[in-house]
């Protein structure tokens, strides 16, 4: 075999043609030397003619139909597919005429096959319009050659009918002769016609069917348009003059390069005038991260536009959670067109629907250009992050202020109200006030962000944490490449990326701040106290966070407010370090994770025993001290009683097992204001995740947020601060977690939990008038 | 193949194609050839919205009517067939012709437009009539002076 492996000559696929050009050209020629000497004598001279030009007219469409290009596509260049394989879906939707039509990824040609083109197997070609494979002219019947194939239909058909019509009459006419050459060879053809006549004959109305309606075999056969609209037909006569009359389209294989004089290129370039299209991206920005912003690419920020116009539109402070749902939803979809790329890398060949394309059935090839930037989107979402991160992971100073949060990109999708600046402080990003003002001045953030905002001062509030723990850095090491994507999920927005870059934390607190809701916690990461903790949780449990519960705003302004609180505290608790006091944490730690198992509904841990009666016992510090609120999502691990029992314990228990598991160990250490501390708690946070682990899907993982002072300081004050607490919190169905921290000192605590853990508790009031307590 | 028509190893200033943008088939309307008006937004920092949306839209036009089924069409078929295809020999059917003057209105544009803006059109043609390939070019000497999605830059550097 002379030819390559990859195309072997196979006899056997020239069989059928060879068997259809035999019998074709071999029965009309022993027809004209047989039978039409005799026709012509007798009947007229006409009669060969015209079974002539018949059979001319076979033999060329037949030739046509053999040879012709059927209008293969040349596969396309490594160019083209570089956007389309990996990040790309299998199918494309495109609308044609108003109707939905699928385009398939081809594998082999590596492009998105043009609607009614399809892969012929035999010919590894894709071909426009494609018909079917034909065996008998050993060709694809595609758009160039369809004409030609049916026109050989056609004659073919008028052909076989004249011949064995002419046939007949010789025979009848040459009844007595049968024997003689002429009529046997004349029987002979007669027969060869007779035989294939069905099969032909039946093709021919079979396509003459098709050409009215307007469908190609493949689309009949594969029934495409059965119960639907066919969108590519142009009515009956328009079908049957598009096939007869149209023009031959050109061939796109084997296109000569075309020598045309080279173009030449030099620069300088000619560049638009560019001052216009940035100023979009200036608007929304305070100003200050004007290079950031031009940095990335404009469908980022259009996208944060959009959302940030969305959430303009709702009042400052929605009351309801309902509306803080819908802005999650919006993000969540946004967030999962944005993000589809990130979690399906394999080939559309792999057959990976991604729900981004999917669920947007507009012309989705429209974006070759769409898809290019949003590589882009991510490369400089990342690199942006890796900005933002830069700020938050190493900035030791426990600078309330954070001048730095100001250039966090998730400027651009706060302008959260005025009115929202108790709930969110982190509006510009960081728990300063005087930054919420100056942000307050810039316009509406957008109220979408309430989660990047909220994020943010857990940032802010815990960057002095950070370089002290580990598990902050930690949260900086969690995300050069996933933290776009974590923050992209936990913001549930596209743009947003960049805001969650900002603060390891951010995404984490977002989460947070989302998963209000028990049943949906899938953030389970346990609320460490420490933002850190917390947003090591969450950056963990981000991809986990799809679903995001809704967050109500009330909950949500309390707990940025404690966010706030906290910031206060820590400064508080930095002076309170220096107290004794180790076992305090451990033996939060403890009653925590006993506590959040009650918590995280019902797994029924020990801490039960531990906090035996404290949802009956208000006064008690028992099992669940005051200040824990079951709320899932408190921050701050609020303290309540009563009707939150099972919550209660979690909250008051989870809040130090948790730290401890989301090694927030720099919170157990703060919390404790010990330095003792800090070694034990890594320690037991591992062996507390397992723990916890089933509990998070159930309990909204902030209970692990509870820092571990908190606990301590609840469980002092819960007689104090559980009558007023709990009907605060009780208002909380999602478990908004307020820190109480209060400057108990003694006290309560350390009943249930350890007694040996008392500390001084502080009593903190916050801004929305929850108390965090803070055990010294 | 990139080589093939840009002499850029002639060139003082080195130039690479940094990126190619793909403007895509429109089908709203069928299967006609038609190409996205829309304007890529990578190209945005290159070239005037206009420019190449009057691009765009003249080929389209030109296509519309390479394609169009009127009397020269019909007539050029009855002709082949009476002539059993042997007129496609010696003839150059009108959709061919129509490529040509496509092929050159293309040449011309690149050479008065996109050029000097470092940009340069493919011919769809070559394409499978699927895309408008734009080659958008860099200039070496300043890198990073036109900032456009580096996707492909890497396909680019396989060639």
């Amino acid at each position: 075999m002379p030819n390559s492996v990859g195309k072997r000559f196979k006899p056997t696929k020239y069989i059928p043609v060879s068997t259809a050009a035999t019998f074709l050209v071999g029965s009309t020629t022993l027809f004209f030397v047989f039978t039409c000497p005799w026709l012509t004598n007798t009947i007229s001279p006409a009669v060969p003619l015209y079974n002539g030009v018949v059979f001319l007219f076979v033999l060329a469409n037949f030739s046509m139909a053999t040879f012709m290009d059927p209008g293969v596509f040349p596969k396309a260049d490594e160019d083209e597919d570089k956007d389309d394989d990996f990040r790309a879906p299998l199918y494309k939707n495109v609308e044609i005429k108003g109707i939905q039509v699928r385009m398939k990824w081809c594998a082999t040609c590596h492009f998105y096959r043009p609607p009614r083109c399809s892969h012929c197997s035999v010919c590894d070609n894709c071909v426009e319009d494609f018909d079917h494979h034909c065996p008998w002219v050993n060709n694809c019947i595609g758009r160039r050659n369809y004409r030609y194939f049916f026109l050989f239909l056609l004659s073919l058909s008028i052909h076989m009918v004249g011949v064995f019509s002419f046939g007949l009459l010789f025979v009848l006419h040459h009844m007595e002769q049968l024997g003689t050459l002429h009529t046997t060879v004349t029987l002979v053809v007669m027969c060869i016609a007779g035989l294939f006549f069905i099969p032909v004959m039946g093709l021919t109305g079979f396509h003459m069917v098709l050409v009215a309606r307007g469908r190609t075999t493949n689309e009949q056969v594969t029934g495409k348009f059965r119960g639907g609209v066919n969108p590519f037909t142009r009515g009956c006569c328009g079908n049957i003059k598009y096939v007869l009359c149209a023009p031959l389209a050109p061939r796109y294989n084997g296109v000569d390069p075309r020598k045309k004089p080279p173009v030449s290129i030099q620069p300088p370039f000619i560049r638009p005038d560019l001052s216009d299209r940035q100023i979009s991206i200036k608007v929304s920005n305070n100003g200050i991260h004007t290079s950031i912003l031009q940095s990335k690419s404009k469908i980022s920020l259009d996208g944060l536009a959009v959302d940030d116009k969305g959430l303009d539109t709702q009042p400052p402070l929605p009351p309801k959670a309902e509306r803080y749902n819908q802005l999650k939803s919006q993000l969540t979809s946004s967030q999962d067109s944005s993000l589809s790329g990130k979690t399906h890398p394999s080939t559309p060949a792999m057959y990976k629907y991604r729900p981004s394309f999917g669920t947007i059935p507009k012309v989705h090839y429209h974006a070759a250009g769409e898809k290019i930037v949003m590589p882009d989107d991510h490369r400089k979402a990342s690199a942006i992050l890796e900005e933002g991160r830069c700020h938050v992971d190493y900035r030791s100073e426990p600078n309330l202020d954070l001048p730095d949060y100001r250039n966090a990109p998730l400027h651009r999708s706060f302008q959260s109200s005025p009115l929202q600046l108790d709930s969110y402080p982190i509006n510009s990003s960081s728990l300063n006030l005087k930054q919420a003002h100056q942000r307050r001045d810039k316009g509406q953030l957008p109220v979408l962000q309430p989660e990047t905002v909220t994020s943010t001062p857990y940032k802010s509030v815990f960057s002095p944490l950070s370089n002290r723990n580990s598990s902050l850095s930690y949260d900086s090491l969690l995300n050069p490449s996933i933290s776009p994507a974590t923050a992209a999920e936990c913001m549930a927005h596209p743009g947003m990326p960049s805001m969650g870059s900002h603060s390891p934390y951010l995404p984490t607190k977002m989460c947070h701040v989302r998963g209000p809701e028990p049943q949906i916690q899938k953030q389970q990461v346990p609320p460490s106290f420490s933002p850190v903790g917390m947003g090591m949780s969450r950056g963990r449990q981000s991809p986990q966070d799809r679903d995001l519960s809704p967050v109500r705003y009330d909950n949500l302004s309390k707990t940025i407010m404690a966010s706030i609180q906290e910031r206060k505290e820590m400064e508080e608790r930095e002076k309170l370090q220096h107290h004794g006091g180790c076992s305090q944490a451990q033996s939060y730690a403890q009653a925590q994770d006993s506590g959040m198992f009650d918590s995280s509904g019902g797994y029924g841990l020990p801490p039960s025993a531990c906090y035996p009666d404290s949802p009956r016992d208000p006064s008690s510090r028992g099992p669940t001290p005051p200040a824990y609120r079951g709320s899932r999502d408190n921050l701050m691990g609020v303290v309540s009683y009563g009707p939150r029992t099972p919550v209660l314990r979690s909250s008051g228990g989870s809040s130090l097992a948790r730290a401890p598991r989301t090694s927030s160990s720099s919170l157990h250490t703060d919390s404790s204001m010990q330095g003792g501390r800090v070694p034990e708690t890594p320690c037991r946070s591992p062996p507390h995740q397992p723990h916890h682990s089933p509990a998070k899907p159930q309990s909204p993982s902030y209970t692990h947020k509870k820092l571990s002072f908190i606990h301590a300081l609840e469980r002092t004050d819960s007689p104090r601060l559980g009558g007023p607490r709990e009907a605060m919190m009780q208002s909380k169905v999602n478990g908004q977690t307020d820190c109480h921290l209060g400057p108990n000192s003694s006290s309560a605590q350390g009943t249930t939990l350890s007694p040996s853990r008392h500390s001084n508790v502080k009593k903190v009031t916050g801004v929305g008038g929850t108390t965090y307590e803070i055990s010294v | 193949m990139s080589t093939e028509f840009h002499n850029l190893q002639e060139l003082r200033h080195s130039v690479s194609v940094a990126t190619k943008v793909f403007i895509q088939r429109d089908y709203s309307q069928g299967t006609t050839c038609r190409f996205q008006t829309k304007f890529p937004s990578e190209l945005d920092s290159r070239i005037e919205r206009t420019l190449l949306e009057d691009t765009v839209k003249t080929l389209n036009s030109y296509y519309a009517e390479a394609e169009k089924m009127g009397g020269q069409s019909y007539m050029e078929g009855c002709l082949a067939c009476a002539t059993a295809y042997l007129i496609f020999l010696c003839m150059e059917t009108r959709y061919e012709k129509m490529l040509k003057k496509i092929s050159g209105y293309i040449q011309e544009q690149n050479e008065k437009i996109y050029a000097p803006r470092g940009l340069l059109l493919t011919d769809p043609i070559e394409r499978g009539m699927r895309v408008i390939e734009v080659s958008v070019f860099e200039d070496r000497g300043s890198s990073g002076s036109s900032h456009s999605s580096s996707v492909s830059s890497g396909g680019i550097s396989q060639r």
